[in-house]
């Protein structure tokens, strides 16, 4: 397998005010506190909380665009939310190898996406196997 | 030994059952994967990522496609927390 134990994997993603739209499309979700700026203030955040679920979309891209090989499919991945994202704030991701089972060909990441005040937005747990 | 056989074999009875979850699952060294629900290729990824760290060990490839029941498992788990 071509990855090693600890390695690092970076990225920088952003809530572009098309992949918000897109997101709401696919998902249809028209809750306001994602859609509507007034309720959102209302209930103390300073705009519009981006859908959490865009940060999965996020990490569909890196396993299957960013890592060395293309012959991977998601196991499972689990992600908890620490903070809210807000529209064009760019989300430093980072992705460590936490751990490898070359028997199986599994590897698991242990991820989380990295405001610019330096807040975690999100953190989570990946596992990918490696279609031989 | 066989103290430690049954503990090992009671450590993957919960270990099948978290990962299968479809109830109970009835384990001895004869059990093969046509003897469980739900113990199909996929599912024994799960296992056997699972079954490496609950015992902190790593098996090789060529170990796990020999096993032919859960004894050889089993073996396979003694053999290498002796080494």
């Amino acid at each position: 397998m071509d990855f090693l134990l600890n390695h690092c994997y970076k990225q920088r993603y952003t809530v572009t005010p098309e992949v918000y739209s897109h997101f709401q499309m696919c998902s249809k979700d028209l809750n306001p506190l994602h859609t509507d700026e007034e309720f959102a203030r209302k209930k103390g955040f300073s705009g519009k909380v981006m859908y959490g679920n865009i940060l999965n979309s996020f990490i569909s891209h890196f396993i299957g665009e960013s890592l060395p090989t293309k012959d991977v499919i998601i196991h499972s991945q689990s992600i908890s939310f620490m903070n809210p994202v807000f529209m064009n704030e760019n989300l430093d991701f980072e992705a460590v190898v936490s751990d490898l089972f070359e028997a199986v060909n599994v590897i698991q990441f242990k991820y989380k996406f990295i405001k610019p005040c330096g807040k975690i937005a999100a953190k989570g747990l990946i596992q990918i196997g490696i279609i031989v | 030994m066989i103290m430690e056989r049954n503990q090992i074999i009671s450590w993957l009875k919960e270990i099948f059952e978290e990962i299968i979850d479809e109830g109970p699952v009835l384990l001895s060294d004869e059990t093969t994967a046509e003897d469980v629900d739900g113990w199909d290729s996929l599912t024994n990824i799960q296992l056997v990522v699972s079954i490496e760290k609950h015992f902190n060990i790593r098996f090789t490839s060529e170990e796990i496609i020999v096993w032919k029941n859960v004894g050889e498992m089993i073996d396979c788990i003694i053999s290498r927390k002796e080494n």
